[in-house]
């Protein structure tokens, strides 16, 4: 057998990192002193303002030193939480999970620290319950401390609005998409309108649509018993329908999700409104700026959401029982998503806390920079209200298969002119052959 | 050697060699030692290495081929060869197995030919010849992630710099991230950028060792530059091409980075249809994203086959080749001779002493030689 020269390579690659990597693990004594500190890793995904937080808890705790990773996005986290998890070595000491992929950690409960063995269960009521029920296996080991949770509520553009002779200040357009009765009909309705009048797309792309119609509702793609619920389900069908119909209306400006021309989508006008959960808030201002534009490219945020509440995301601290220093990770973690420190992260990102505390915390309800950049929006009040009647839905081992591979593609293929019914028929063939007859 | 050294004693006849023992000193029979048995210390490493980091995966994956292997949870149950049977009937396996082989047309056939042009460039005289040479191979030592991020930048559908070129000449922008072709056609760019240069390094050195009186010899006889080209230079670096041809396609059957980081935003990996999802990003998605251990292993052993089939048929179709060409260049030179010899007895007139052996020393001095016969 012959190996081409790229294999060689590789391999020799991975040798030699694999090398340094085991020269780098071996650690110290088991109590960290400021000489000779315990080094506490953390893998982060997104925006999850934890930085500044890290550089306080050292200065605070002389002992520790921390190592931070942050990965992209949620989904590359997953690849690198997978493979790490597969090879048995490599994972941090502080892993952050997102509820998405939850349901995959929850196979593998076992290979997470019980945080009760820390005093989870005593501290448990200081988080939102169903946050805490998430983070609990089916033997009663709670395996992550909550972080944020994402309600969504309404981005807006201003500029574009006042341009298409809609209002601009964010309670008369809370109003205008139906307040607290705001449903999806009224909102792809205002869209058409908007699309008369300018000529251009109402939101980035169906794919984000989709992904908030389906998290608003009390079951998702599984019942809360773990049955899939795709096929016969008729309000998510009826829903696709009308995701479908705005697309046809040239409603979508068919953006590459999580890219947005790197940026530019979000200061040129291709759209007018995007979903933003808490934690959206932090990426549509990295987004602008990343193009250039400001403050005064007119972002702004509504104290609304069509088809009434919705949470989309959040994530949880873990410890993976591979951490050599369980005991000062479980204390980070835990010194993490307490109420004055999800109030900080906040400020930074807009992740909005799980930690009831917090969400009453000045540092939420009042001015920080990223209100600044959303003109001034009292984004902690908003989220609070956005909060409101949200109840996590239940995700079920293939739920980011589904999203991602089943209905990710179909999304993408209304943007693209794919007539609604034969979008959805291929989704259920997807559906059929990833998930179904796997 | 050391055989020689020893002292030429009285040796005692074979019916008793252990008396031949005691006469070696210590450092004899180390020196008798490392003769024997160095030689596999010194090959030892590649075969350990080949063994740890090669044949054990290779055995490994097969046995999580025959289970029902979740990548969390570990081994379930023993399934055969039915991951096999499932893989074989599965539209995406055949989707990406088309994709893989598509791209690595679109990259193989204009990478070689790019690659034999750049070479005959470079193997002309040319100024500052390390300079350009060198040029050549920076596409190769770029790591291959920022040359996928430039070129996925450069070929976005809506920002990229390519479809704003094409807008600006008043085309119309071309779907490079969904259509299948041209995404195909994006992705094999990118491994041409990569390789031609290297492949074009290798052949212009097979190119420096065609000896140069042959072209000397042709280009008296008049042969130009493209007769030289294609009638001495290309036939004799026939071995380097197959080996060229070879590791591209080994190299082309598991294209991996370009398509995974091309539209890395995109959920499904290699397009949301899978438009570009070539063989080792199937399988990459088979264990990552749906956790299938045990099909995904099966896929690799099948990509596996694959390989060696290709390899089987390019040893096939080179030894083909060559030996078309030895029975072309025996005919050749048997038509020389007669030639020549038909020459000889022509200018030797009745003189029958000549031999025509003598005559026929030296082909390429013939009057009207074919220069193409002037190969050895």
């Amino acid at each position: 057998m012959k190996f081409s020269r790229r294999t060689t390579a590789a391999a020799v690659t991975v040798a030699a990192i694999a090398l340094v990597a085991t020269g780098c693990s071996s650690s110290g004594s088991a109590a960290g002193t400021a000489d000779d500190p315990i080094t506490l890793t953390v893998t982060t995904f997104g925006t999850m303002g934890l930085d500044d937080l890290y550089t306080q808890y050292e200065k605070e705790n002389p002992g520790i030193k921390i190592e931070a990773t942050n990965i992209d996005t949620g989904g590359n986290a997953k690849t690198d939480w997978q493979t790490k998890q597969a090879a048995g070595a490599g994972l941090p000491d502080v892993q952050a999970v997102e509820e998405g992929w939850l349901s995959a950690v929850m196979q593998v409960s076992d290979q997470f620290t019980d945080l009760s063995q820390y005093g989870a269960k005593d501290i448990s009521d200081q988080w939102v319950d169903w946050k805490v029920k998430q983070a609990t296996d089916p033997n009663g080991r709670i395996i992550g401390y909550g972080t944020d949770i994402g309600p969504e509520g309404l981005c807006y553009n201003s500029k574009l609005f006042a341009e298409a002779g809609l209002p601009t200040d964010r309670e008369e357009v809370a109003a205008l998409f139906g307040g607290d009765d705001a449903t999806w009909a009224d909102y792809f309705a205002l869209g058409e309108k908007y699309h008369a009048a300018t000529g251009k797309a109402w939101y980035d792309q169906s794919g984000f649509i989709w992904n908030a119609m389906v998290n608003q509702q009390p079951e998702g793609y599984y019942t809360a018993d773990g049955e899939l619920n795709i096929e016969d389900n008729s309000d998510l069908k009826a829903l696709w329908g009308e995701l479908a119909g705005g697309a046809a209306a040239g409603l979508s400006s068919g953006q590459t999700q999580w890219d947005w021309g790197k940026g530019k989508a979000f200061t040129d006008g291709s759209f007018a409104t995007f979903v933003c959960p808490g934690w959206m808030l932090g990426v549509v201002k990295g987004q602008v700026e990343a193009a250039g534009g400001d403050a005064t490219t007119g972002w702004d945020f509504a104290n609304v959401f069509p088809g009434g509440p919705a949470n989309w995301g959040g994530s949880f601290l873990t410890v993976p029982t591979q951490s050599k220093h369980p005991k000062e990770a479980a204390a980070l973690a835990q010194w993490l998503t307490e109420a004055k420190q999800q109030a900080a992260a906040f400020t930074v990102a807009g992740t909005f806390p799980s930690n009831i505390e917090a969400q009453g915390d000045p540092a939420v309800t009042g001015t920080n920079e990223l209100a600044t950049f959303f003109n001034d929006a009292p984004l902690g009040t908003i989220l609070a209200e956005r909060s409101k009647g949200v109840v996590a839905q239940y995700k079920g081992a293939d739920d980011s298969v589904i999203q991602e591979q089943v209905f990710g593609p179909s999304a993408l293929s209304l943007d693209s002119g794919t007539d609604g019914q034969a979008a959805w028929d291929n989704a259920i063939g997807l559906l059929n052959q990833l998930v179904v007859n796997k | 050697m050391t055989a020689t050294i020893t002292p030429p004693v009285k040796v005692p006849q074979p019916d008793a060699p252990p008396a031949r023992a005691p006469h070696l000193t210590l450092r004899q029979r180390l020196s008798k030692w490392d003769v024997k048995y160095s030689p596999y210390a010194y090959v030892a490493p590649f075969f350990i290495l080949f063994g740890l980091i090669g044949l054990f995966p290779l055995g490994y994956t097969f046995v999580v081929s025959l289970n029902n292997w979740n990548l969390l949870t570990g081994p379930g149950e023993w399934v055969g060869l039915g991951n096999f049977a499932t893989e074989l009937t599965d539209p995406f396996f055949w989707n990406s197995l088309f994709n893989t082989v598509s791209i690595f047309f679109l990259s193989a056939v204009p990478q070689l030919i790019a690659a034999v042009v750049i070479a005959a460039i470079l193997d002309q005289n040319l100024r500052a010849k390390t300079f350009w040479r060198m040029s050549v191979l920076i596409p190769y030592v770029v790591t291959p992630v920022a040359v996928t991020l430039i070129f996925s930048s450069a070929f976005s559908e809506k920002y990229g710099l390519i479809n704003n070129i094409l807008q600006a000449v008043n085309l119309g922008p071309v779907d490079w991230m969904t259509d299948v072709f041209p995404s195909h056609v994006a992705i094999a760019t990118m491994v041409n950028w990569r390789w031609t240069g290297y492949n074009a390094l290798i052949l212009l050195a097979a190119m420096q060792a065609v000896p140069r009186d042959i072209h000397e010899s042709a280009a008296l006889d008049g042969a130009g530059q493209f007769r030289r080209f294609f009638s001495i230079t290309l036939p004799s670096i026939r071995p380097t091409m197959i080996f060229v041809i070879i590791t591209a396609t080994i190299g082309g059957l598991q294209i991996f980075t370009e398509p995974k980081l091309f539209n890395p935003t995109v959920s499904t990996p290699g397009g949301n249809d899978r438009q570009y999802q070539t063989t080792v990003l199937y399988l990459w998605d088979l264990a990552f994203n749906r956790q299938s251990f045990g099909k995904a292993s099966a896929v690799a052993w099948l990509l596996f086959l694959v390989i060696v089939l290709f390899g089987v048929l390019n040893f096939l179709i080179s030894r083909r080749i060559a030996s078309t060409e030895a029975r072309v260049a025996k005919k050749r030179s048997a038509r020389a001779l007669a030639r020549s010899r038909a020459e000889t007895e022509l200018a030797s007139g009745f003189v029958p002493g000549v031999s025509p052996e003598l005559a026929e020393h030296d082909p390429a001095h013939d009057p009207l030689p074919d220069p193409s016969e002037a190969k050895r």
